[in-house]
Parts: structure tokens; C-alpha cells; sequence
């Protein structure tokens, strides 16, 4: 019988290397400190325009969460939405599937 | 990818945003089209914008040492296309831009052409070309995603370098300068995002293969193939 699992093995490999390719960099590279690299671009943009980041001002007004919790609060909201989406309709899917075998 | 608000001049705003509008207007009227062709297809439409919330909500560490997220969108631009993924992106950028301060209303338009437009459609055109080959299609869903991806990124960094070229070798060295951020940061969360979405792929076909047969997606023969191997 032929392996069926191929791809949940290549998955499970891909995110355990990802891992210890964090943990390597994390261990050796010194002064790395994981900004997100929107705002290291944001810093490169400051320096190519010889302007002070601080001076770049939104040119719509636009809300800031007060906080970084706040902020985290938001992504999950948002990883949330996607994740109800993705298992309501699997869970409609199987549940079609089910129905199905059963007649 | 996303470029902050404020931090690019206006009138590359209303350049980005000229781009930006036809497409997102075109997604629009494709989604109307497939919609009204089939209904099955928006539990489909409703996994794969599922994928683009998730997984642009992950900011993850790289070899760089710094963090970046993956952007989702190769789902969706294999089951429907480059211009309806545009719309699914468009309305995750919204939403960060108003409640995350991640990107912003003027800079909408371009970060909507890199993640929304640019991405998807390098991912269309390896798709539209590896398709009819007789490559695994997981292998293909791999490669859409990846390279959609990292698509993006090398989008991003050439919009930042038209706005801001460098005094010394201009555009050319800007752009290298913003690939070295945004592009190799991306490289490892691309190749898992291509390995996962492949995954999520080989459940969408072992579940519902008669909606992706109806759409077009990939052959009966090819389902039936991915189905019996993998």
C-alpha cells in the first residue's frame, strides 16, 4: 500500500526546520532583535530621504492601537476571522461527505 | 510588505491606487460571474480568503533577524484567479489599515499591488503554465504560493525604490537595498507557506474535488491522480 502521508510529513519538516533555523540565527546572530521588517524598511526610507522617521505624518488620519496588547488583540481578531472561515466550511465539507457515505 | 502610511509621497499614492481601482473592480465583476454561475464556489472562496486572513496575521521570525509574515494568497489564486484574490487582499489591508495602523488608507493602493495584484498575478501566470504539464499539481500549488509570495515582497521593495531612489546608483541600488530587507527575510517563510498551502490544497481536493473539476481548476484526470497519490 502506497504511503498516503507524504505532504503532512513535508509540512512537519518544513516547519520543524523553520524552527531551528530560528533558533540557530537567534543563538549566533548578535543584535538581531526580530522588528518586523516593515518598520526596518520604514528606518532604510528615513535614511534615503535624509528625513527623521518621526517626521513622516500620515497623510489620511488613521487610528493607532494604544497599546502593543491591543494591537496583538487585533491580529489574533483577524487570524480569528480567517480561522472560523477555514473550519466552519471543512467542517461543513466533512459533514456533506458524512451525509453522503450514510445514504 | 506593507508600506507605512505617511511614508510614501502622494503622488505615488494616486499612482498605485490608478492600478489598484480597475483591478479591484474587475474582481468584483468575476466574483459576481462565478457566484452567479455557482453557489458551491463561495464555501471555496470562503477557505481560501480564510487562508489570506491567517496567514497574513502571522508575523513570523527569519534569518535576517527580523520578522515578516507570509501573505495566503496562493489558494485563492489558483481556485479563482489573480483579480478576485485582489479583492480578498484588498479587504485584509482595510482591515489592518484601520484597526492596526498596518499600512494606511493613502498607501492602500500600492500595498494592494504588491500583496493583491502583483503577487497573485506571477502566481497566475506559473499556474497557467505549469497546468497542463503532467508535474503533480500539489508541486504547482507549491510553487503559486511561494512565488506569489515572495512576488510581493520584490514588489514592495521596487515601489519604496521608485519613491525613493538612492543618491548614489538611484533606483537600481535602492531596490537592492529594500530587497535585502523585505525579499531574503522572506525566502524560509515562503517555502513553508508554499508546503503548507499545499497541504491545506491536497484536504480542499480530498473533500471537494467536484467544485475545483466545475471550476476549471485542474482535470478530473488530475484530481483522480492527486487523489490516489500524495
Amino acid at each position: 500500500m502506497a504511503f498516503r502521508y507524504t505532504l503532512e510529513l513535508l509540512a512537519g519538516i518544513a516547519v520543524i526546520g523553520f524552527c531551528a533555523l530560528f533558533l540557530y540565527t537567534s543563538a549566533t546572530m548578535s543584535g538581531a532583535e526580530f522588528a518586523g521588517s516593515d518598520n526596518i524598511g520604514s528606518g532604510l526610507i528615513a535614511k534615503l530621504s535624509g528625513t527623521p522617521v518621526e517626521n513622516f505624518q500620515p497623510l489620511i488620519p488613521q487610528w493607532v492601537p494604544p497599546s502593543g496588547e491591543i494591537e496583538a488583540c487585533l491580529f489574533a481578531l483577524q487570524a480569528a476571522v480567517g480561522g472560523i472561515l477555514v473550519g466552519g466550511v471543512f467542517g461543513f465539507w466533512l459533514g456533506q461527505a458524512h451525509g453522503k457515505n450514510m445514504r | 510588505m506593507h508600506i507605512m502610511e505617511g511614508f510614501l509621497p502622494w503622488q505615488w499614492c494616486v499612482v498605485w491606487w490608478i492600478i489598484a481601482l480597475p483591478c479591484l473592480m474587475l474582481g468584483i465583476w468575476q466574483l459576481k460571474k462565478v457566484l452567479a454561475a455557482d453557489r458551491e464556489a463561495l464555501p471555496l472562496l470562503g477557505v481560501t480568503g480564510g487562508f489570506v486572513f491567517i496567514l497574513s496575521s502571522l508575523k513570523l521570525p527569519s534569518v535576517t533577524g527580523s520578522c515578516s509574515h507570509p501573505t495566503g494568497t496562493g489558494l485563492s489564486t489558483i481556485s479563482f484567479g489573480p483579480w478576485i484574490t485582489a479583492l480578498i487582499c484588498a479587504i485584509v489591508l482595510l482591515f489592518q489599515s484601520m484597526f492596526l495602523a498596518h499600512g494606511g488608507l493613502s498607501v492602500l493602493g500600492a500595498n494592494i499591488v504588491s500583496m493583491g495584484i502583483v503577487g497573485p498575478l506571477v502566481g497566475y501566470a506559473i499556474y497557467r503554465l505549469l497546468k497542463n504539464t503532467s508535474l503533480n499539481i500539489y508541486i504547482t500549488v507549491f510553487l503559486v504560493s511561494a512565488l506569489a509570495d515572495m512576488a510581493t515582497y520584490v514588489t514592495t521593495s521596487l515601489e519604496l525604490a521608485l519613491a525613493y531612489p538612492a543618491q548614489a546608483g538611484g533606483v537600481a541600488n535602492s531596490f537592492a537595498m529594500f530587497m535585502t530587507i523585505f525579499a531574503v527575510t522572506q525566502v524560509p517563510l515562503a517555502i513553508v507557506e508554499g508546503v503548507i498551502l499545499a497541504l491545506v490544497f491536497k484536504y480542499i481536493v480530498a473533500l471537494k474535488p467536484d467544485i475545483l473539476i466545475r471550476l476549471g481548476v485542474f482535470s478530473e484526470k488530475q484530481i483522480e491522480a492527486a487523489r490516489s497519490e500524495f
